[in-house]
């Protein structure tokens, strides 16, 4: 596989160096197969072979970026010609650097695991396990997705730098319903782990039964505990926030900010983690053939580093930090360091609080600023002095990103591999405390 | 693409024993172009294109998609299909079944008055790097610390050929443009604005858009929203929504919770399902007699454009509400056989690699026959919302949330002081059920709506006129 598609980056490479000051191809192959479960029924098994072919072209410091969802390489030089074209008209990029030149990188290892190929070909025992787990829990209907691929790129530059990766991915979520009660759990990673995906459908059913004696709360400030579902959807929008380029083109809650400067509470530390090879887009090298390395993106509450490719690099007088894409850089995987509290520590440290087990539709009105709202979905349990006393209906948490980084007081202490719709970058990460989360509900 | 490699594929799996077969090849081409602050970061090019096949197997809807298209990588991806058809068909215990539509023999193409090329690069360069300048020219007292511009231009070709004798052709070019400005002052903080125009067609739509001279006069407004806007009544106002975010509302709250597949529970784990049930469909009560959204993908023009869907169904408008009543839902052949009606041609995909699901085209609210000042004339003391960015709403289209940009305090039926960040949060009962008039300006906006998983966006127009509503209360932004 690897010779393969590096003979296929190489044969491109080599028109391409004629026409071209400097290329990058980047070729991907994904096979996966999605199965949708609806009603505790199969609804429709989803199969792609994908093969794209990505190119990074550069000529007097003119940028250009190439995809192609097609095998048919011969269309694919034609729009290699016609961006040619354009070279004259266009001005030198605003976003330029030279190609970095290529060092050794130390390869990851084991990241296919072989029981997402034995899966591939017959998920009918997972999909069982999924639906089964939260049905014995006490759910009476289930829905949810159960995601296996196997995934394939290789990334060839015009100074030299070759590399080849070939991984799995398994990603299951589950939604259960009791009544008109629901719960949600997911679960990514490399690795098919069937006590996870039993958890899975476990965890999402329990919210479910959970989920009685509903109680009305008033808007207002309230502290939360937010499920590792939630932390992944905020921390998600607030590592893609670190990304230069949002930076530079005002995404950014930090684009008034410097290194060094405190953004969140001592005792959270989020970082990007390539290099853990649990989660499913660690990889070694990042596009541009620059070696990747886990960092804190906050530590200790410090913001302590930008994601950077090598042109938001030179744009802000840094270094890569190895997280090209080669315009916008971005997470690979995120991690939210672990604390020492359990969950039920964190409930009986609540005197007038929620437990918000999911969310969805995070928006913001400014993103330098950080004011946002997101929507409650499934389970929301009221706390009054330090128990559980029934749950509420949907609420929404509207408030601002920085306060809520600020006002974080205690982290899980065990962290959940997360990876669903509405968190796209793999995750580990806790439950987390929060003070005076602002909860609003309609008017009206 | 050959016409004679779908039939193929859909011959070889009928021979298979599939009871339904449907080969749609689709060709993606796009050009995109970053700016920031005015210059160009990079210019992309993008082709994708390959053949999704959908079959019915014992039961199982299954999906395959390959952008291999040798004839034996098509072989091989309708064989595996039907294999993990077969693995997984005891665990079906309602077959899927498709309404008996009339599927159509068609075609439909959009034509450019002035195509993609009538202007080159270094025209469109210039073009966009103005409207940054449009913005930091524009403003007199704030700082402009960034603005972020993205162009696109798309075609997209369809060839879908089924087992039930549908065959469809289409080609949609379309175009696209998003820009971001972040406003900043030193004192009063600073304000975001992410404005977006897109249509079917072609350059002639930038002649109708004039997106620098809607800059120029924008940035104006939100600079005096940024520096003298005010905190909003607290009392209980009436409110007039300017179209801009009633074309949201519909789309989020008649638009969404009007897709069958939400109402069946198809979407629940990932966008959620929908407080419409079946038992709702013409004898729920939503809101007034104001409340009629229509959904039509006809639209000469629109962003959501198309004459037939993925499954070869002609397309036509549908009632979603009916003055206030809960109509017709969008389907597509799979959910109107469950529901025992027929398709009415809703089923869209975004690519060659994904399903055709339930989908919006263009929605919008039924406008009135008032003008504006008509419309504001009866207001001695209310709120303008004309703009926005923060939005939301729960997962069964309920619970629905708007903060507002560029608003105003309207006093004795005129526009007066600017007010900052009003905060629209209601309930889709409460917001069709306190329109008290609707003017005659129908005006669209570009979308791209996210669904499905793989998630998939596509291009829809949401719109309406303006509309007032009957007092009620703003909340606020204030942190602390």
């Amino acid at each position: 596989m690897s010779k393969e598609l590096l003979s296929i980056n190489e044969s491109i490479m080599s028109r391409l160096r004629k026409l071209y000051d400097e290329c990058v191809v980047q070729v991907n192959e994904v096979n996966s197969l999605m199965i949708k479960i609806v009603n505790n029924d199969i609804a429709l098994k989803h199969a792609q072979t994908i093969y794209t072919i990505s190119l990074y072209l550069v000529k007097h410091r003119r940028t250009f970026v190439l995809e192609s969802s097609t095998s048919n390489i011969d269309e694919l030089f034609k729009l290699v010609e016609n961006v040619g074209s354009y070279i004259s008209m266009i001005q030198e990029s605003e976003l330029y650097a030279p190609i970095p030149e290529p060092k050794p990188y130390k390869p990851l290892n084991n990241l296919v695991d072989d029981k997402v190929i034995t899966y591939i070909n017959n998920p009918t025992p997972l999909c069982e396990l999924l639906i089964n787990s939260a049905l014995n829990e006490g759910a009476h209907r289930t829905s949810g997705t159960l995601r296996l691929s196997i995934m394939s790129k290789a990334l060839t530059t015009s100074n030299g730098f070759e590399g080849f990766e070939r991984g799995s991915e398994v990603v299951a979520y589950l939604r259960a319903f009791k009544e008109s009660s629901s719960g949600h759990w997911a679960y990514g990673s490399r690795f098919v782990d069937s006590r996870s995906l039993e958890e899975v459908g476990k965890r999402a059913a329990q919210y479910a039964v959970l989920a009685k004696n509903a109680l009305d709360v008033t808007p207002g400030k309230y502290d939360v505990i937010l499920s590792p579902l939630v932390v992944g959807n905020l921390m998600e929008l607030i590592a893609t926030m670190a990304s230069a380029f949002y930076v530079l083109t005002g995404f950014s809650i930090f684009m008034d900010r410097k290194l060094g400067d405190k953004v969140a509470a001592d005792s959270l530390t989020l970082a990007d983690v390539p290099r853990d090879v649990e989660l499913s887009s660690s990889t070694a090298f990042d596009d541009e053939g620059v070696e990747t390395y886990d960092k804190e993106i906050i530590g200790n509450g410090v913001l302590k580093n930008l994601l950077h490719n090598c042109k938001t690099a030179a744009k802000l007088n840094t270094s890569s930090t190895g997280n090209a894409g080669w315009i916008s850089p971005r997470p690979w995987n995120i991690s939210l360091m672990p604390g020492d509290a359990s969950l039920d520590e964190m409930i009986k440290e609540v005197r007038n609080g929620l437990l918000i087990t999911n969310n969805w539709y995070t928006r913001l009105q400014n993103y330098v600023e950080g004011t946002f709202s997101t929507v409650s979905r499934d389970a929301v349990f009221y706390i009054r002095n330090g128990e559980v006393v029934g749950s509420t209906g949907r609420v929404r948490i509207a408030d601002n990103l920085n306060k809520l980084l600020n006002n974080v007081v205690m982290i899980g202490k065990e962290c959940y591999m997360i990876k669903w719709w509405e968190v796209t970058v793999p995750s580990k990460v806790p439950y987390l405390l929060v003070r005076d989360v602002n909860i609003t509900k309609p008017f009206d | 693409m050959s016409e004679d490699l779908l039939h193929y594929v859909v011959d070889y799996a009928l021979s298979l024993g599939a009871k339904y077969a449907e080969a749609r090849y689709q060709l993606d081409e796009t050009l995109v172009m970053i700016l920031r602050n005015g210059r160009l970061v990079t210019l992309g090019r993008s082709v994708s294109d390959g053949i999704g096949i959908r079959l019915v197997y014992n039961g199982v809807l299954t999906f395959s998609a390959t952008n291999k298209l040798e004839r034996n990588d098509l072989v091989d991806a309708v064989r595996k299909a039907v294999d993990r058809a077969k693995a997984l068909s005891h665990l079906v215990k309602v077959p899927v079944r498709f309404a008996d539509d009339e599927v159509c023999r068609g075609s439909y193409e959009v034509k450019a008055l002035k195509d993609f090329e009538y202007v080159d690069v270094e025209g469109k360069v210039k073009l966009l790097g103005e409207l940054h300048n449009s913005v930091v020219n524009n403003v007199k007292e704030v700082k402009i610390p960034a603005t972020y511009c993205e162009y696109l231009e798309h075609v997209q070709r369809k060839l879908i050929l089924n087992s039930d004798g549908g065959f469809v052709k289409g080609e949609v070019p379309r175009l696209s443009i998003t820009f971001n400005l972040v406003m900043h002052h030193a004192q009063k903080g600073s304000l975001q604005r992410l404005r977006q125009w897109g249509a079917s067609g072609g350059l002639e739509l930038l002649e109708v858009w004039k997106p620098k001279e809607a800059l120029e006069e924008e940035v104006g407004n939100l600079e005096r929203v940024l520096i003298h806007g005010v905190e909003p009544p607290k009392e209980a106002v009436d409110i007039v929504v300017g179209s801009e975010i009633v074309g949201l509302m519909v789309h989020e709250s008649a638009g969404h919770p009007m897709e069958a597949d939400r109402i069946l529970g198809r979407e629940a784990a990932q966008a959620g399902e929908s407080y419409v049930k079946p038992e709702h469909i013409g004898r729920f009560r939503i809101g007034n007699e104001y409340a009629t959204v229509v959904e039509d993908p006809t639209i000469p023009g629109s962003f959501g454009y198309y004459e037939y869907d993925d499954e070869c169904i002609k397309a036509r408008p549908r009632y979603l509400y009916k003055e206030g009543l809960v109509n017709e839902p969008l389907h597509n052949r799979y959910t109107a056989s469950i529901l025992n009606t027929k398709s009415n041609g809703s089923s869209r995909s975004m690519d060659y690699a994904n399903e055709p699901l339930v989908r919006m085209s263009n929605t919008y609210l039924k406008p009135g026959d008032m003008s504006f000042e008509e419309l504001l004339e009866d207001v001695n003391f209310g709120v303008y919302i004309k703009s926005y960015m923060e939005w939301n709403i729960d997962d069964i289209r309920w619970n629905q949330r708007y903060v507002g940009l560029e608003s105003y305090l309207i006093v004795d039926g005129e526009l007066r002081n600017a007010i900052r960040n009003p905060v629209l949060e209601l309930t889709t009962q409460s917001f069709y059920s306190r329109i008290e008039g609707v003017d005659k300006e129908l005006k669209f906006y570009p979308g791209t709506c996210g669904k499905g998983e793989p998630p998939q966006g596509i291009p829809v127009w949401f719109g309406g006129p303006n509309v007032k509503l009957s007092k009620m209360r703003l909340g606020v932004l204030r942190y602390e």
